[in-house]
Order: structure tokens, then C-alpha cells, then sequence
């Protein structure tokens, strides 16, 4: 076959296109497949649920850094800077991480960043003990296991809407890990079964621990801290001490990072033993933080029981 | 230093003098005029301020699990609720409903026959599937989702309303309710498909009632339990919609 010379270049450069084409149809395709939802966390028990739903799927980024106490933070400029790489933020929102709001807002990020409230669908109780007659919204749903379920569920499902390719993915890994959380919670269980509970009476040093008390069908007669995350002034300890008395409460939980001076008066004017529970905040983020950290709880709380049917 | 004039220095001074401000008598009416500004400042702001909204208030057939429900049924009403969801995700992934025995299996809360469930006063439990949709009843590990009952009696029990209910009686606690969570099956096209709702009876021997619509509910003395949920509390905090 004779072609004509001139029509050599315009031949090649058909060729290459027909090459190129699906190449860079690939290329485009695989760069999508390839980009991965950068997900934001509050808290550190959020990193866990987080990063368990979404496996290798997406990518858990930390807010804050791990030794930080949510309590009291002060945003710092790194933080904003993580913010504006989010394609997400996941909050507890219910007065646990309100430094978030600042954060986000300081990014510039108030208009265009997906913020997923772990606890929108959770029912929330109220802070165990004596608040005055007040009815205050418990924020620590993320101490329990049922409540934890709850949030990964309604976490799983916001990030299913945001990101559809995986959202089936995400239902299955959220479905696993909660029966993770209960095979854990059903192990204790079995500890607790023999065991009166009816006469148990407790007093928290922190208001962090009603929705693991409920699942064991335990209550909290008194807390020490007048709000969450304030110590309580001369008056008021004395007068929670009174009520430890008068509720004949031989158990004291205090938590396990920052208010376990606290407790220690206490101890020491009432008798009461102390047991410190962790509040599962502090230290490196992990996927199986939450799950350690309940266990040893969990543990913790047995010993408590057993120690007041002693 | 000045010195005054003879005459002036040879007169008694005076007792006392009155010195009038250069402006005239303005400034007590602008002081007055002032103080009388940041009162009315204040006091519209106080009134027109943006007010924190409450909680959603419960209708007079709704109580509120936050402080409307004793803490036995809080506690069983925390543990329906991601029941309920796990029901339903398990319904979209299988077509089928969790039964009782599956849930010991899968130690579901409040049907695992666990401490929780001694604690909370032992409520009998049972499954009410859809008349409608037998096809649908088979579990995730294959067995029949409730080979006890006909699918006639079903049919019966749902009257055909396509919605599979779980309903609790029989617990022993003082002031304990009964309980039902009714979840809406999206494949009969009921309006409320694929949604949980949790109700309450005051008797904890309430008998299943038959028709599980809410106004049939209502008028046999059931309450509808409305969540106190985080999008709630951030409503009340924020005084916006979440």
C-alpha cells in the first residue's frame, strides 16, 4: 500500500491519540478511585469508631493532638491548618469539643465542611446525682458501649451520604465492630449476672459515666463536680460528702487522668474506696483505643460491684 | 501669684458661690437623658434578645425518654433504638428480621437474655413479623424467622400493615412499662417505611395491640417515646435548627 507522505504525520498523530485516550481515561479513573476521604475527629474515641467504619477506605485525621485535654482546650494554629485539608469533621457536639466551632471557624471552613454529630440519633440522659433539681445533658455518651453503637451507626451513615461509592462498606464494617463492642459488653455481662446489683450506690468525681452505668442498670448518687469539668468550691464538697454519707455509698470512680486528686479528700472523709475508670481521652490516637480502654473499664467496674458485695 | 483689687480685698468674701457651667444647666439632662438611653438599651435587649429554644415539647400521646420515662425504661428505650437500626440495616442487606434466637446469637441489648436484661426487669419479648411479606422472613444464618406462628396468624396479628414489631411485656420492675418497636417494611410501601418508633404502655401486661397504627396505639393507651437526642440538645444550645 502507498501512502501519501503528507499524510504520514497526521496518521501518526491519530494513532497516539487513540492510544492516549484510554490511557488517560484510566489514568482519570484511577486518580478518583484513588482519592480518599479525609475525615476529621474530635475526640479519641471518635478516631476509633472512625477509622473501624472506614478501614482502609478513607483517612482518620486527628483535630487536636492526643495528650490535649478536651476539657479545657485552647485551638492551636496547627489545628486550624488541619482543618482546612478536612473533607469531614466528626463532633460529639452536645458540649464535649465546642473548641471544634472555633477551630472550623478559624479555617474558614464554617460554609463547606460536612460536620457529622456523632450524636444525633442518641438518646441522651441526664447527669446522674444530685444537680440541684437540674435536668443536664450527659455529653459522654462516648463512655458506654450501647450509646458508642449508636454513634458509629449514625457516623457510618452520614459518611455513606458523603461518600456513596463506599457507603455499603462502611454499613458493613459499622455493623462488625459493633458486635465487636457487644461481644465485649456481653463478656462482662456474664460477670455481673450472679452479682446484686440492687443495693450498689456509687459517686463519680467527673459526670462522664451514666450510660455505662445504665447499661449495667447501675446509678450515680452523687458527683463531685458541680459542671462539667469545674471542681467544686468548699461548700459544695462538703455538701457532696454529706451525701455520700447519707446514700451509704462505699464506692468512689474517679477518672483515671485528671481527677484522681480530687478523690482523695473524699476517700479520706468518707471511708469510700476509690476506682478509676478512664474517660478515653489522652494519649495516641488508635483503631482499638476504644475498644482497651472499655475493656479496662469494664474490668473496673466488675471489681467495684465485687468489692461492695464483700 | 495675682493679686486682687483693694477694694475687692477690703469686702467679706462671700460664703458660698454658685458657678454656672459655661454650657447652661445641659448636663444633668444629658446625664439624665443618658442613663435613662442604656436603661431602655438594656431592657430591649433583655426582651428582644434571641431566646434559647427548649427542648421539642411531647403531644399529649408522646413522652419524652429524657425526662419522661423512669430509668428502667430509659435504659431499655437506649438500647432499642440502635436495635432498631441494626434491624433495619440487616433487613436492606437480607430481606430478613432479626429474630429472638438470633438475637442471643448476635448479643443484641435489650432481647440478650443478659444482667441487662435480668436488671430491667426480664421483659418476654417477642417477634410480630409482617403478614404480608413471609418471603422476607428468613434470617441472616437461614432459619425461619417464626416457625411457631402460621403465616395466616400473622398476617392476622399485622392486619397486612407491613410492619415488623417487637414487642416487650411481662417485666417485673415497679412502674416498668411495656414496650414495642414497631419498623416500618419500605417493601409494603407504608409511609413510614424503614423507620423505628418505640412506644410505651403504662400496664407491663398491655397486650399486643393488635393494629400497631398510631392512632389505633394512641387509643389503647400507648405513648410514643420521643428522644432526647443530640440534635435536640444542639437545637436548645444553638437556638437554631441543627
Amino acid at each position: 500500500m502507498i501512502t501519501c507522505p503528507t499524510r504520514r504525520p497526521r496518521l501518526r498523530a491519530c494513532l497516539a491519540l487513540l492510544v492516549l485516550l484510554p490511557a488517560l481515561a484510566l489514568a482519570g479513573h484511577a486518580q478518583a478511585a484513588a482519592k480518599k476521604l479525609k475525615i476529621g475527629v474530635t475526640l479519641h474515641p471518635y478516631y476509633s469508631f472512625v477509622a473501624n467504619i472506614v478501614g482502609d477506605r478513607a483517612e482518620v485525621v486527628a483535630l487536636i493532638p492526643g495528650e490535649a485535654n478536651p476539657h479545657n482546650y485552647q485551638p492551636q494554629p496547627a489545628d486550624i491548618t488541619r482543618a482546612m485539608t478536612l473533607d469531614a469533621l466528626v463532633v460529639n457536639g452536645i458540649g464535649h469539643d465546642e473548641w471544634a466551632g472555633a477551630i472550623v471557624k478559624a479555617a474558614g471552613r464554617s460554609a463547606n465542611l460536612p460536620i457529622i454529630q456523632a450524636n444525633a440519633s442518641v438518646a441522651l440522659i441526664p447527669v446522674g446525682g444530685d444537680q440541684s433539681g437540674a435536668k443536664v445533658v450527659n455529653p459522654h455518651t462516648f463512655v458506654s458501649t450501647t450509646a458508642a453503637i449508636q454513634q458509629v451507626f449514625e457516623i457510618a451513615r452520614r459518611l455513606g451520604e458523603l461518600d456513596p461509592d463506599n457507603a455499603a462498606i462502611y454499613r458493613r464494617n459499622a455493623m462488625a465492630y459493633a458486635g465487636r463492642i457487644r461481644a465485649l459488653r456481653a463478656q462482662f455481662m456474664s460477670r455481673f449476672a450472679g452479682l446484686d446489683l440492687s443495693t450498689f450506690r456509687c459517686a463519680t468525681t467527673h459526670a462522664g459515666y451514666d450510660y455505662l452505668m445504665q447499661e449495667f442498670g447501675l446509678f450515680v448518687s452523687a458527683v463531685i463536680e458541680p459542671r462539667h469539668g469545674v471542681a467544686p468550691t468548699a461548700r459544695q464538697l462538703a455538701n457532696t460528702i454529706e451525701a455520700i454519707k447519707k446514700a451509704q455509698v462505699r464506692v468512689l470512680f474517679a477518672e483515671k487522668t485528671f481527677s484522681l486528686d480530687l478523690a482523695k479528700p473524699i476517700e479520706a472523709a468518707t471511708g469510700v474506696k476509690v476506682f478509676a475508670l478512664s474517660h478515653i481521652t489522652g494519649g495516641t490516637y488508635s483503631a482499638d483505643e476504644f475498644e482497651v480502654a472499655m475493656r479496662e473499664n469494664l474490668e473496673t467496674l466488675a471489681e467495684a460491684v465485687e468489692y461492695t458485695q464483700q | 501669684m495675682a493679686s486682687l483689687p483693694l477694694n475687692d480685698r477690703d469686702a467679706a468674701p462671700p460664703a458660698g458661690r454658685v458657678v454656672n457651667p459655661a454650657s447652661g444647666r445641659w448636663e444633668s439632662l444629658a446625664m439624665v437623658l443618658l442613663t435613662l438611653g442604656v436603661i431602655a438599651c438594656v431592657a430591649g435587649y433583655l426582651l428582644l434578645r434571641p431566646r434559647e429554644v427548649g427542648p421539642p415539647a411531647a403531644l399529649s400521646w408522646q413522652v419524652r425518654s429524657f425526662d419522661g420515662l423512669n430509668a428502667v425504661d430509659q435504659a431499655i428505650h437506649s438500647a432499642l433504638l440502635p436495635a432498631g437500626e441494626e434491624i433495619i440495616w440487616n433487613n436492606n442487606d437480607t430481606g430478613g428480621w432479626i429474630t429472638l434466637e438470633h438475637a442471643q446469637k448476635i448479643v443484641l441489648p435489650p432481647f440478650y437474655r443478659d444482667a441487662f436484661w435480668k436488671g430491667n426487669g426480664e421483659v418476654h419479648w417477642q417477634l410480630i413479623l409482617p403478614g404480608s411479606h413471609q418471603a422476607h422472613a428468613r434470617t441472616p444464618d437461614g432459619e425461619a424467622a417464626s416457625s411457631a406462628q402460621s403465616p395466616s396468624q400473622v398476617s392476622q396479628a399485622t392486619q397486612g400493615q407491613g410492619a415488623a414489631v417487637y414487642y416487650g411485656s411481662a417485666g417485673h420492675l415497679p412502674g416498668q412499662s411495656a414496650y414495642l418497636l414497631v419498623i416500618g417494611h419500605a417493601h409494603a410501601g407504608v409511609m413510614w417505611a424503614n423507620q423505628a418508633t418505640i412506644w410505651v404502655h403504662p400496664d407491663p401486661n398491655a397486650p399486643y395491640p393488635g393494629i400497631v397504627k398510631p392512632e389505633s396505639l394512641v387509643s389503647k393507651g400507648w405513648r410514643q417515646v420521643i428522644a432526647y437526642d443530640g440534635n435536640s440538645e444542639i437545637e436548645r444550645v444553638k437556638g437554631t435548627q441543627p
